[in-house]
């Protein structure tokens, strides 16, 4: 218990949807079993199409987040267009994988679509091994338990709003049986013209 | 404020972290559960070439991560290998080697051989002493024919006819020491390394789902994603639609991508140097003076 | 009973080859013997044990991970006792079970309650259940004999933390019991992973001089704090009310309902509405808000537009 990963809690989950993808997070910011914050997103804007999740060791997880802000704002200005969420994947992968023999505490998961609108989800151990899935990804202290609730309720060419509750509704049934992840939870559903951002009402015990 | 600037080596793995998680593990802190693909891969040669075959379960300790992962990596187009061990190493060591190779075959001007791809993964494994955890099954077709090797984490590697790799080996060994014989016919050969994969898939736990098999012959490379599927969730017959609005939410916000645009058009198509209407200055200002 | 019994206390009943092995003696005496005991384990019990547990947490390899968190309390005031606990049991992060019944009701007038691991305390209280005489026990004594049992097997692994609550011949008694041997006489007491945070808001609002309905309602909100800080606790959350005629169960609440909704309309001693933070005090506090294009989500959706990068991606034509 006394463990790195779990130390702050939290998860993430990303589904794929039909010409959509859906990533939620829980808000939960702990230290051990105490419970520090409530706010605590764990889902990162990378373009307006592409998000970035991440749980583990909050600390690392700052440090990534500005590490791939820079990466993503040299890429930025070489290639002189926006990144496309399979390439911010591999990008995510090299980045892990060059600390390979000191890693940072994270496991990351990338939702997004491309610029053909096609959805995009993946997911990375904390050394950068990439999964590609077809259908959902999840990451953080409940993930065993998210992977029961989405092999459950993730179907085939779920529309925005279906995507929306079933995300939302995996996301919640796992939050009840893990003691560090919960108290509040995000879900953004990216569709080809917005993306819909939701805080979800949800335990706080 | 740390920097995160990239550090001067361009290249090479960072151990700038090592001796903090060090410390973390002195005080029993370290937690450490890197993807692994506790594999079946196996390899043979026939009559015309190599047939490599590979599972597609990945795991991290019980829980299965993915069910359908690539194993067959692409080396060059006349060579492949296959990965066992932890998944991060065997995808970024193979992808580092085929990445040389090209280089390598570039400088040359000859086609790729195995035994330079099975050198430099047994150096490269070699010089990390077995911390990169990447136990391959290497086979191609090259100017001396068909070539088969194993490489271990240590960087030994073996020569052989016919081989197996992972946790899986002893139960897909079994079938081939039963199974293997001189000059197999293509068919016969498929067959037998499919057997061996689902023999793996079926005995050992940290091997499941799908066979992926790779025929590498002397002109062609045919791989062959996914070939047997024993293990296909069977169709739901209902579904779990949840009515929309099921979900209680407190707060929303729309991001909305789509951008407004006022689209005034601007004369003629040549853009003329005069004067420019009233209506149309603003949006056509900066254009003329592109053509200056 | 007691004929079966004496059949076995005489030697004699038995050949005489029995008497000289022994195994046999052993198993003899363990008929034979006053206490009845744990069939204990191998030479070393304790470490026999703690091989297989991990009560605080120390032991990674262990299988059993003892659950141990949990939030109780219990004080004495003007109107009797009052006793509020949660529901929730845990297995590491893994939340087992938000339906325990952590207060054990040992007779109409004396109450229990359950921190450390649980089957050891279900075990203990039972044993407490078989100890009514002619005369009602008086809660002293009936700590004093929970106090002795567990002192007897310390050092062998139990874990356990509990208050013997009741209403006998001096008034309202309240005692604090531990696997340490520990036995506390006092007015308020917590126990558990989440005692902190009760203890926090319970020594703000604690006078003896409470009101029934206050005394609820301190004891309830006490507990809301601690499932709201505390991983290890949540659920649902049970009060008791020991008084002169026996103890009264007052109500079960979740956690959920209390955080948003509070105890119910027209509870005397609450003030209405909510217990959390943000439901008490929406609208009270100022606030910068938004204004046109400016982005209002959580911190996530701050990333993109932390660089404003729009003229570099899009360079102005030359």
């Amino acid at each position: 218990m006394s463990d790195i990963t779990t130390l702050n809690g939290g998860s993430c989950i990303a589904f794929k949807g039909k010409n959509c993808v859906a990533i939620a997070c829980d808000l939960r910011l702990g230290n051990q079993a105490l419970t520090v914050a409530c706010n605590r997103d764990k889902v990162f804007k990378i373009t307006d199409k592409t998000y970035l999740g991440m749980t583990g060791l909050a600390s690392d997880v700052d440090t990534l987040r500005s590490a791939f802000r820079y990466r993503l704002n040299m890429y930025r200005m070489k290639e002189e267009r926006e990144i496309e969420p399979e390439t911010f994947a591999h990008l995510v992968s090299s980045t892990l994988y060059e600390k390979r023999f000191g890693p940072y505490f994270i496991e990351p998961i990338i939702a997004g679509l491309n610029s053909n609108n096609e959805p995009f989800i993946a997911a990375a151990d904390l050394i950068g091994c990439l999964n590609f899935a077809k259908d959902f990804v999840v990451t953080g202290t409940a993930s065993d338990k998210l992977f029961g609730m989405a092999e459950g309720l993730w179907e085939p060419d779920l529309g925005p709003e279906e995507l929306f509750e079933s995300i939302s509704q995996a996301l919640l049934g796992a939050l009840e049986r893990d003691a560090l992840s919960g108290w509040g939870a995000i879900v953004r559903v990216i569709t080809p013209d917005k993306v819909i951002e939701r805080t979800l009402q949800s335990r706080q015990d | 404020m740390t920097s995160v600037a990239p550090q001067k080596s361009k290249s090479g793995f960072d151990f700038s972290n090592y001796s903090r998680n060090h410390f973390l593990d002195g005080k029993g802190l370290g937690g450490f559960t890197a993807t692994s693909t506790g594999t079946t891969i196996v390899g043979l040669i026939y009559k015309d070439g190599i047939v490599l075959g590979a599972d597609t379960r990945a795991t991290e300790g019980p829980i299965v991560a993915d069910k359908n992962c690539e194993k067959i990596h692409y080396i060059s187009d006349n060579i492949r290998c296959c990965g066992a061990g932890t998944a991060a190493d065997t995808e970024f060591v193979t992808a580092l080697i085929s990445s040389n190779m090209q280089l390598h075959a570039l400088h040359t001007g000859r086609k790729p051989r195995v035994v330079t791809a099975m050198t430099m993964l047994k150096q490269r494994l070699f010089q990390y002493q077995g911390h990169i955890g990447a136990a391959l099954v290497l086979g191609g077709y090259d100017a001396t024919g068909p070539q088969l090797f194993t490489v271990a984490p240590h960087g030994s590697t073996d020569k052989l006819p016919y081989v197996t790799m992972g946790s899986g080996s002893l139960a897909a060994m079994a079938v081939f020491e039963s199974g293997w014989h001189k000059d197999m016919e293509q068919k016969e050969a498929v067959d037998l390394v499919v057997a061996a994969i689902s023999s793996g898939i079926f005995n050992d736990l940290g091997s499941g789902s799908n066979v992926d098999v790779c025929i590498i012959k002397k002109d062609s490379t045919e791989m062959l994603r996914n070939y047997v599927m024993p293990n296909e969730r069977a169709k739901k017959e209902q579904k779990y639609g949840f009515a929309k609005g099921t979900t209680r939410f407190t707060k929303e916000h729309i991001y909305s991508m789509i951008q407004k645009e006022d689209v005034f058009e601007v004369g003629s198509t040549a853009p003329t140097p005069a004067p420019l209407p009233a209506a149309a200055a603003g949006a056509g200002g900066e254009e003329t003076m592109d053509t200056s | 009973m007691n004929s079966i019994l004496s059949r076995f206390s005489s030697t004699n009943a038995l050949p005489a080859n029995f008497d000289n092995e022994g195994g046999r003696q052993d198993f003899q005496d363990s008929i034979n013997g006053a206490p009845a005991q744990f069939d204990l384990p191998g030479t070393e019990p304790a470490r026999f044990l703690s091989q297989y547990t991990d009560v605080d947490s120390s032991n990674p390899a262990a299988r059993i991970k003892l659950q141990h968190g949990t939030t109780t309390l219990a004080f004495r005031y003007k109107g009797g006792i009052i006793v509020c606990v949660d529901s929730r049991a845990t297995a590491g992060s893994y939340i087992a079970s938000g339906t325990v019944k952590k207060v054990i009701e040992i007779n109409p007038y004396l109450l229990g309650t359950m921190a450390g691991g649980a089957a050891d305390c279900q075990y203990w209280e039972c044993r407490l259940h078989e100890l009514r005489n002619k005369e009602r026990i008086s809660v002293a004594a009936a700590s004093k004999y929970l106090s002795n049992i567990v002192y007897s097997y310390k050092g062998m692994g139990l874990s356990m933390g509990t208050m013997i609550c009741g209403w006998d011949k001096t008034g309202p008694a309240l005692f604090y019991v531990d696997s340490d041997g520990t036995r506390l006489k006092g007015d308020v007491f917590s126990v558990g992973s989440g005692s902190t945070f009760a203890y926090g808001v319970l020594d703000q609002g604690y006078h003896w001089d409470l009101t029934d309905a206050e005394a609820q309602e301190l004891g309830r909100r006490s507990i809301y704090a601690a499932t709201h800080r505390d991983a290890y606790s949540g659920n649902t959350i049970n009060l008791y009310h020991v008084k002169e005629e026996g103890w009264e169960f007052i109500a079960n609440y979740d956690a959920m309902n209390l955080h948003y909704d509070g105890p119910g309309d027209n509870v005397p001693g609450a003030p209405g509405g909510g217990y959390g933070w943000d439901v008490r005090t929406q609208g009270l506090s100022s606030k910068l808000e938004a204004t046109e294009g400016q982005q209002t989500s959580g911190q996530g959706g701050r990333f993109a537009d932390e660089q404003p990068l729009t003229a570099s991606v899009q360079p102005p034509q030359a």
